[in-house]
């Protein structure tokens, strides 16, 4: 029959594909069992019969598999739980690499390749931050580029109570939520519906309509109690009454979710109600205080339409006579749009291969330790593995059951790294970022990262697993057994596989070493704070008198009698205002012009740090003027809606970027809505963590204006209120007579944010000493594997070359003769492996600082150092000679007649 | 040495092979043979599982390969020949006390219907 026969070839395939041990005992039955049944097997059951037959043989295989797995497993539980000083560095070395490495995958998937939820088709959504109302206007008739643009402003601090029940006129106390100014056609063009309601509609939300409020589905839940009725209530926002019209979807906080908007009301707001209105910015070109969201239309690409509105914008300056129509370079910047951070698209190969880099060399440091630990073991285990060959066992199988172990350690590893990875991000949730404005970085692993954690598992056991496994499996069966081996006078090899792992672990190491030392002494370099006083004597206080009902008249009253009324406070000497904290970060996003004269073109500056300050600012700080004065009370009431020259202070790098070595006294300087006069110069002051608009990082000196707070600042503050500075001598306790000042002068004037300037300061830098220990960490983890690896290796080696030792000693080589050729060899490792993580660690550096704003400065900084560039190499190369010396000690201990006699 | 009741209840393959070698030695053909006919065609022990169970059975001590042949005209010189062990007897024993036990409640029960 033919079936027959074809049923049972391939039922001899598959017996042929059973494990190697069942094979060598059953195979050959199973064969047998199955040709003597077939014959019966057809003649009671037919053709349901033989496949029945192949049915139950190829289910059994995996089943064989399996079982074999299982007991490879539990033999690998026991080998290392006989070795647990292996297995415990193993997985505290790959836990920390691969938890390091799923923290960044995380942060990856969960931050940056994520889109904001709730907004529909994000990819087609491109960003402009920083520009005026009126160029938005223009920008939204460009129907051949784009299907829609919305302006919005924020995130923008709302004072919001409800009326704790309906009808109720008691109001709930005022708190205080984040939020978004939006223009109607916000949530039409980036595609967020209404859960409950409606969103705004341009054609309903128009000027002098009826305030309204859209809010988010946390705000819903945090302060509402998810009241089903809650369309339709009122809400106080900033004492102004409006009714909610709809809740937005779960999970949506805006356009840009790092920066989450809580509520959100449209620019037809009164002015009452959203004082960022107030000055009439959505008329004023000058004021660039919107974002634009655009959504591209169909076929346009963000290169292209960063193009066209790149021609409308210089379209507009010249029109409007705005003095970036002199800037060099490009004007627009489009980001993308509808992801939790925008980050420039340039960015992201650069944000990746830092990541990819250095993650790479911590989990391949660990692998490569491992490997040689694995060679290390190898040997120990020759003879056993010498014997389960000669009885029987296949290469294969061998070769199976090491890397069950290795990836076993691994998947502990990896176990160790997700926890890891859990408790960071934890613990970086709880962080507070130096903004006034809540950050919502939320990087928990979820099942990808877990995915991924346990792929990179895999990974390395295998990798650091496979060439030992395979290396330790290839010894000749004889040699080995007899031992008298002539492989152990084989002595040194130059370019043996051990050697070039231990050179490439010395090589990365430093590499390791020398980078996140250029990283951490750049850092620091770019970001200290220099203060002339001690900082916990100022105290720095939040007002927003605006959101607590006051008019802006009554702000400005309020805020010019203000530091005289707190003078009076005791123990207080110096009070001044500013609109953001001293030594805070700054975002550089001003152009400033300086006009030359005719015949010569302007001197224009992009990325200028701009910085409110009120009388008497610099004083405060103790900061003494290198040229000009200082502003005084008459600059705090100027309007400067309507005066055409505002005095300005320059910090040296502005006047020497705008002025060269001309004095910059009386000198003119454009900004895109005003004309200033130079009446002062200081030197530059710290201002860590400072960026660009576009979020790149920048390094401590950069040219920046200081303007005079204005009554029209008083009319809205900024997100973190408007900041009082109270300096008070050492010892003394002020805040008490502080506070009595302020309810003497209103009882409803709330103060928050009470700190110290040391606080603050800390605030700012704590995110820099995070990233300092965790540096610091990576730095110090991979000095620590390649001690760890190069005892080990030396051990190894000397194991080996006993009997050589033996019969050197024995024909009258010293012990120090001895213990000199096994370091020379380490030595010669660790010189070789020095080279090579020099030049990685420059090469790289000079990479990374080249591609990128973040790292520039820092390896700029960091890199001259000469406690990085000799202090590194001396310390590797220490611990390296004290790891390899412990070790060859013990090898001239070698009594040579022990060594002979084993033979 | 485990307690046989460790191995209770038995598996119904294990229960089928124990069974088959309670008599004389047997070799894998003969087993499944045996276990056909004493179920009258309805188990078949299919020779991948046969084998895979009489591997497990090995590992857990219950039989051991034969080194008796029988009568040299009956003997097949290709096979191999597998016998119960002093444990795999007394695992045997237990699951048929087991079994008796449970027939002897049915029958209990059986009874004070009657009544």
């Amino acid at each position: 029959m033919k079936i027959k026969s074809i049923v049972l070839r391939i039922y001899r395939r598959l017996a042929l594909a059973f494990p190697h041990e069942f094979q060598m005992v059953y195979g050959a039955d199973v064969i047998q069992l199955g040709e003597d049944a077939i014959d019966d097997i057809w003649a009671r059951r037919g053709v349901f019969g033989l496949l029945r037959l192949l049915a139950d043989i190829a289910l059994r295989l995996p089943i064989e598999y399996l079982s074999e797995m299982r007991r490879d497993l539990a033999y690998a539980l026991r080998t290392l739980g006989k070795s647990r000083g292996f297995a415990a560095v193993g997985i505290i070395s790959l836990g920390l690499g691969i938890g390091v490495a799923s923290l960044s995958a995380s942060e990856f998937l969960n931050l940056i390749f994520r889109d904001a939820p709730g907004v529909r088709d994000a990819s087609r959504l491109v960003m402009e931050m920083g520009t005026s109302y009126p160029y938005f206007e223009r920008f939204r008739g460009q129907h051949d580029l784009f299907d829609g643009a919305a302006a919005y402003q924020g995130p923008v601090p709302f004072n919001v109570s409800l009326n704790s029940s309906h009808g109720s006129a008691v109001n709930t106390r005022a708190e205080r939520v984040f939020g978004h100014v939006v223009s109607p056609e916000y949530f039409s063009v980036i595609g967020a519906r209404a859960v409950r309601g409606r969103t705004f509609d341009p054609q309903i939300d128009k000027p002098g309509s009826a305030p309204v409020v859209f809010i988010s589905d946390r705000f819903w839940r945090n302060h509402m109690d998810a009241d089903p009725d809650a369309v339709g209530r009122t809400i106080h926002v900033n004492g102004q009454a409006a009714s909610i019209v709809g809740i937005g979807p779960r999970d949506f906080l805006g356009v840009v979710p790092v920066r989450p908007a809580e509520i959100f009301v449209p620019t037809t707001s009164p002015v009452a109600m959203v004082p960022e209105l107030a000055g009439d910015v959505l008329h004023r070109s000058g004021a660039k205080m919107f974002q634009v969201v655009f959504r591209l239309a169909p076929d346009v690409n963000p290169k292209s339409a960063e193009a066209g509105l790149e021609t409308v914008t210089r379209h507009l300056d010249e029109e409007s006579l705005d003095p970036a129509r002199y800037a060099k370079g490009r004007r627009v910047t489009l980001l993308p749009g509808g992801e939790m951070v925008p980050i420039p698209r340039e960015a992201l190969p650069l944000e990746l291969g830092i990541a990819l880099l250095l993650n790479g060399l911590i989990v391949g440091l660990a692998c490569v330790n491992l490997a040689n630990m694995q060679l290390a073991r190898a040997s120990a285990r020759r003879r056993e593995v010498a014997i389960r060959l000669s009885v029987g066992a296949s290469r294969f199988r061998l070769v199976r059951q090491l890397l069950t172990e290795s990836v076993l350690l691994a998947c502990l590893g990896g176990f160790a790294g997700i926890l890891l990875a859990y408790a960071a991000a934890a613990g970086l949730q709880k962080v507070r970022l130096p903004v006034a404005f809540p950050i919502n970085v939320d990087v928990t692993p979820d099942w990808r990262v877990l995915l991924f954690a346990f792929a990179v598992s895999l990974t390395s056991g295998i990798g650091f697993g496979l060439i030992p496994a395979l290396a330790s499996t290839r010894n000749a069966l004889a040699s080995t057994l007899k031992e008298g081996a002539s492989t152990q006078l084989r002595g040194y090899r130059r370019f043996g596989l051990r050697n070039l792992l231990m050179a490439s672990q010395v090589g990365a190491s430093l590499m390791l070493l020398l980078i996140t030392g250029f990283l951490i002494i750049g850092f620091q370099k770019s970001n200290q704070v220099e203060t002339a006083f001690n900082p916990l004597t100022m105290s720095l206080i939040s007002l927003d008198p605006v959101r607590d009902g006051y008019s802006a008249e009554k702000a400005a009253l309020l805020f010019d009698s203000l530091p005289e009324r707190l003078k009076r406070a005791p123990g207080v000497l110096k009070i001044a205002l500013a609109e953001a904290p001293p030594f805070g970060p700054l975002i550089a996003n001003s152009t400033v012009t300086a006009p030359s004269g005719p015949g010569t073109p302007d001197q224009v500056a992009q990325k200028v740090g701009r910085q409110a300050v009120g009388a008497g600012y610099f004083a405060a700080l103790s900061v003494n003027m290198i040229e000009g004065r200082e502003f005084d009370e008459r600059d705090q009431r100027i309007d400067a809606l309507k005066t055409k020259l505002l005095p300005v202070v320059l910090n040296e790098t502005a006047a020497h970027e705008f002025f060269g070595n001309h004095d910059p006294l009386g000198q003119r300087l454009l900004d895109a809505s005003l004309a200033y006069e130079v009446v002062g110069m200081v030197k530059d002051l710290s201002a860590p963590m400072s960026s660009t608009d576009t979020g790149a990082d920048i390094a401590n000196r950069f040219p920046t204006l200081y303007v005079p707070l204005t009554r029209n600042d008083f009319a809205h503050s900024p997100a973190g209120g408007m900041i009082v500075m109270v300096r008070a001598a050492g010892g003394a306790d002020t805040l008490d007579g502080i506070r009595q000042e302020i309810a003497s002068i209103d009882p409803n004037l709330v103060m928050f944010n009470v700190r110290t300037l040391s606080e603050q300061i800390d605030q700012t830098t704590f995110l820099i000493h995070v990233v300092t220990i965790f540096y610091g960490a990576i730095g110090s983890f991979g000095l620590i594997l390649a001690a760890i690896g190069l005892a080990g290796v030396t051990a190894y080696s000397i194991a080996r070359r006993r009997k050589e030792i033996g019969i050197r000693m024995a024909l009258g080589a010293r012990q120090g003769q001895v213990l000199r050729l096994i370091m020379r060899e380490g030595g010669t490792l660790v010189i070789v492996g020095s080279l090579f993580g020099f030049l990685g660690a420059f090469g790289a550096s000079r990479m990374l600082g080249a591609m990128s704003s973040v790292f520039g400065p820092a390896f700029a900084a960091g890199s001259r150092d000469p406690r990085l560039i000799v202090g590194a190499p001396l310390l590797l190369a220490g611990l390296a000679m004290l790891a390899c010396y412990v070790p060859a000690r013990r090898s001239a201990k070698v009594d040579p007649l022990m060594a002979l006699r084993e033979e | 040495m485990p307690k046989p009741e460790e191995f209770l209840p038995l598996k119904t393959n294990w229960f089928h092979i124990l069974l088959s070698l309670a008599g004389d030695d047997q070799h894998g053909y003969g087993i499944m043979q045996e276990v056909l006919d004493r179920t009258g065609g309805k188990v078949r022990l299919w020779p991948a599982t046969l084998y895979g169970t009489l591997k497990r059975l090995i590992e857990a001590g219950l039989i051991e390969e034969s080194g008796d042949r029988p009568a040299r005209e009956l003997d097949d010189a290709r096979r191999r020949y597998y016998r119960l062990t002093r444990l795999g007897r007394r695992v045997l024993d237990a699951e048929s006390v087991r079994l008796q036990e449970l027939v002897r409640i049915l029958q209990v029960k059986r009874g004070l219907e009657a009544l």
